[in-house]
This record gives structure tokens, C-alpha cells and sequence, in this order.
């Protein structure tokens, strides 16, 4: 064959490589900006159970007024905004406050026995299971980003594209301890 | 779990394409005999007609396997405020394996089983008896959940519909061969007619599905691990799937219920149970052998 011939099928196979990365890197950042999303879903839902929490609550438990505001408190931090990672905490922080006002929940029978009381119980009960699991994916998706851009070749096409490295969702520290709660 | 997830699906995606095309080949082969052995006029009527019957039949049962499975096991679907644990396991588990939200049911029969069916995750169901949710606690039924999700997300239920779909295919052209010898319509004018070929049609013909339906079950076996690993790693942790599988080894079969008989199969264009749905006890590799391997993730 003739040379030239042979430029323009290297030439072909190049492109074809850099638009096969170019792409992946594409579905791989939407996958982990979707989870991302996921995360946030969860965590908003949780705040906008909050006012209907404190109001059930307070029909039975009027005198815990500090707790109240705790969880009134954590929810306005949250509903600030941020990137996901400060969300996160203000989230986590704003499930420390919820497990407080469960937690109180014990000396009310009364209370524990109000059906709305049981019904955001559960949906808050499984928002916390699906904030971890949303985390989860969000990690696994970094995984398989870095996966690619740090491998031969995705790594040269990661620096190619100008692509940036993205973190990790850790839990923090405090939250690794099992919570403490007061009597 | 050493393959990663994702080469795992496309590993499915390209396991289905050659079964696709494999059984494809079988099809026009068993045509061409058939077609050879009737004579060159009714060849090009006999293949004609034979592909427009696959495609038919493919088309139905791609698009509509979910439905039939769900319609033939009478299962209702599953509402929210009803089943609202079921629910939000399926909602967990989906944020944890990045799928979409399958379509839940329930399907009234006292012992513990599951499957999921559809042509990819956006079309997907997931159906549960009401043992389930009697038996189970919560950690074990998402066990099950999530190794149903698992098949929606390594695409084994459009794997095992479209082999559902193809052994009918060969089954129904093997019939029509053998059937047709019957009838000693074939061959009957004065041809010189290979005997070898007639004795070779025939064989195909009733080897063929048995050999396509082997095949069939060794893969869905296979995925059976496969799916249990992924809904570990769903979970991260397998308690709540072995567990489930101990209940389910320990459980006296109650009498199935009737309305699950295999009469109704055949009615269906593939037999919903053994083939096309993703049942988590038929077609199975043994619960021992599942747990065993569970217990050492």
C-alpha cells in the first residue's frame, strides 16, 4: 500500500480513539453530576419533611422547645445552599437534630403513637438509607472515573481534554461514631 | 466481583447479540433444508414466510414479555401507600445501582419468590408474592430486591427474552418440519432427494431446541452468581440475601398456587416461566451453593 494510504488509516484510528475517549469521559462526569443530583434530591426531601416533624411534635411536646429549634436551625443551614459537600454536612447535621427529637419521641406514648408521627418516621427512616446509598453510587462513579483517566491510554486523553480529577464523598468523622444520645 | 460491573453488562450485551445471531443461523439453516427437501419453488415462499413469522413474534414478545409475565402470574400492581417498605428499598437500592425506578407488583402466593422481567431497565417490572412480604424482614427482602434489580442492570431479563422468544422460534419451526414429513408432502414428486439430507433435517430438528435450550439455562444459571454478587455489591453486604436464601432452602413448598400452572404456559408465545422470567428458584443453581458462596463474600 501506499504510504499515504497508510497516514490516513492511522490517522482514521486516532480520531476514532480520542472521540471513543472523549465520549466516555462524557458519560462517566454526567453519571457522577446525575448522582450528584440523586444526592441532593434525598437531602432536600428530608428538610421539606422537617416543618410537618416539628408540628406533629410540638402538639404533643411542647416544652421541647430547644431540640425544636435545633432541628428548625439545621434545616435553615441547610436550605443555604452550598456545593454538594457542604450540603452533605449541613444534612448530616440536620439528621443528628431528627434522631434528638426520635429520641425524645420515647417519653411521649401519645406521640409515638400518631399515625402522621409513625408515617415521617418511616419516610425519614428511609431518606437516611437512601442518602447513603445515593453516596454510594456517587463514590462508585468516581471510582469508575478514575478507573479510565488514570489508566494508559484514558490518562493521556484525561490531560488532553483538560479534565480535572474529582473527590471522593467521605463521611465524616464524627459521623462514623455511633450518634450519642441524651437523656 | 473481579470483572468489573460494567464490563460484566457488556459482556451480556454481546453474549446476547452472538446467541441473537448463532440462533439466527440455525433458523436459516433449518429454513434452506426445509426448503431444499420441499423443492426450489416453494424455497423462496417457505424462508419468506418464515422470517416474517420470526420478526412477528420477536417484535410481540420484545415488547410485551413484561406484560405477559405480569398478566399470566396475576400479579397487581404494587401502590405506594400499601407497599410503602417495598417501595423504598426498590428507591434505595435504584439510587445505589444508578437505575431508574422499575415498575412494582405483587402477585398472591405464600411462598417466597421474586423475578423481574422487561426489555431494558427503563421497561422493567419487578414482581414479588405476597410470601415475601409476609416471610421477610426488611434486611432480607432487599437481599431479594436487590438481586432482581441486579438482573435489570446486567440486562438478563432482555437476554432471557430474547432466548425465550428464539427456542419458541426453533421449536415451532422443528414442529413444522417434522410434521410436514408427516404429511409426506415433502419430497413426494419424483426428486432425487439425498437421503442424508432428509435424515439430517430431521435430526436438526429435534436436536436443535433441545441443544438451544441447554445452552439457555447453563448461561441463565451462570447469571444466577452473577446477580447475587451485584446485589452485594448493591448492599455492600450479603447478610441479608443469604439470609433470605436460608429461609427460602428451609421453607416447606406450600401448594403452588393453581393459577401459576404450567396449562396457561403454553397460551403464552414463550413459556413464562421457565424461560423468559427471571425466577429465582427454577432454573437455578442450588441455594447451598449460593449461600456457600455468600458467606465467603
Amino acid at each position: 500500500m501506499a504510504p499515504l494510504t497508510w497516514i490516513i488509516i492511522i490517522a482514521v484510528v486516532l480520531i476514532a480513539i480520542a472521540v471513543y475517549y472523549f465520549n466516555k469521559f462524557v458519560v462517566l462526569e454526567n453519571r457522577i453530576e446525575n448522582s450528584t443530583a440523586q444526592i441532593d434530591v434525598q437531602l432536600k426531601k428530608r428538610a421539606d419533611l422537617v416543618p410537618s416533624l416539628v408540628k406533629v411534635v410540638k402538639g404533643y411536646a411542647k416544652h421541647e422547645k430547644s431540640i425544636m429549634n435545633n432541628v428548625t436551625n439545621a434545616r435553615k443551614e441547610f436550605l443555604k445552599g452550598g456545593n454538594i459537600k457542604e450540603k452533605m454536612q449541613s444534612g448530616n447535621k440536620l439528621q443528628d437534630a431528627l434522631k434528638s427529637i426520635f429520641a425524645i419521641a420515647e417519653n411521649y406514648p401519645q406521640l409515638r403513637a400518631n399515625e402522621n408521627f409513625l408515617h415521617l418516621q418511616k419516610e425519614l427512616a428511609s431518606i437516611e438509607d437512601k442518602v447513603a446509598y445515593a453516596r454510594q453510587y456517587y463514590n462508585d462513579s468516581i471510582m469508575s472515573y478514575e478507573n479510565v483517566s488514570e489508566r494508559i491510554p484514558g490518562m493521556l486523553f484525561f490531560n488532553l481534554y483538560g479534565k480535572k480529577k474529582k473527590e471522593y464523598l467521605k463521611i465524616p468523622q464524627e459521623h462514623k461514631a455511633v450518634p450519642k444520645i441524651e437523656f | 466481583m473481579r470483572t468489573s460491573f460494567h464490563k460484566q453488562i457488556s459482556r451480556n450485551k454481546l453474549k446476547s447479540t452472538i446467541l441473537l445471531v448463532g440462533i439466527f443461523s440455525v433458523l436459516i439453516l433449518m429454513g434452506y433444508i426445509i426448503g431444499s427437501i420441499a423443492g426450489p419453488d416453494y424455497f423462496t415462499i417457505i424462508m419468506i414466510i418464515a422470517i416474517i413469522i420470526s420478526i412477528l413474534y420477536i417484535w410481540t414478545g420484545y415488547y410485551n414479555s413484561h406484560k405477559i409475565a405480569i398478566a399470566s402470574v396475576r400479579a397487581k400492581v404494587a401502590n405506594q401507600s400499601e407497599h410503602l417498605e417495598y417501595h423504598h428499598l426498590v428507591e434505595g437500592l435504584c439510587l445505589a445501582s444508578g437505575l431508574p425506578k422499575p415498575k412494582l407488583y405483587v402477585m398472591e402466593d405464600s411462598n417466597i419468590n421474586a423475578f423481574a422481567s422487561g426489555r431494558d431497565p427503563k421497561n422493567a417490572v419487578i414482581c414479588i408474592t405476597t410470601g415475601c412480604l409476609e416471610k421477610l424482614d426488611k434486611q432480607e427482602l432487599e437481599g431479594i430486591l436487590a438481586h432482581e434489580l441486579s438482573h435489570i442492570a446486567n440486562y438478563d431479563i432482555r437476554f432471557m427474552t430474547f432466548t425465550a422468544v428464539l427456542v419458541g422460534i426453533i421449536a415451532i419451526v422443528s414442529e413444522i418440519f417434522l410434521r410436514s414429513l408427516f404429511w409426506g408432502g415433502v419430497g413426494g414428486r419424483d426428486r432425487k432427494l439425498h437421503p442424508f439430507l432428509i435424515i439430517f433435517g430431521i435430526a436438526l430438528a429435534i436436536i436443535a431446541p433441545i441443544v438451544v435450550s441447554m445452552v439457555q439455562l447453563t448461561i441463565s444459571r451462570k447469571r444466577e452468581f452473577t446477580a447475587d454478587a451485584s446485589a452485594v455489591k448493591f448492599i455492600r453486604s450479603p447478610t441479608g440475601l443469604k439470609n433470605a436464601l436460608e429461609k427460602i432452602k428451609h421453607e416447606h413448598p406450600t401448594k403452588v398456587d393453581k393459577h401459576i400452572s404450567k396449562a396457561v404456559a403454553p397460551l403464552f408465545i414463550s413459556d413464562p416461566f421457565k424461560r423468559k422470567v427471571q425466577n429465582l428458584f427454577s432454573t437455578h443453581p442450588p441455594l447451598e451453593k449460593r449461600i456457600a458462596i455468600l458467606e465467603r463474600m
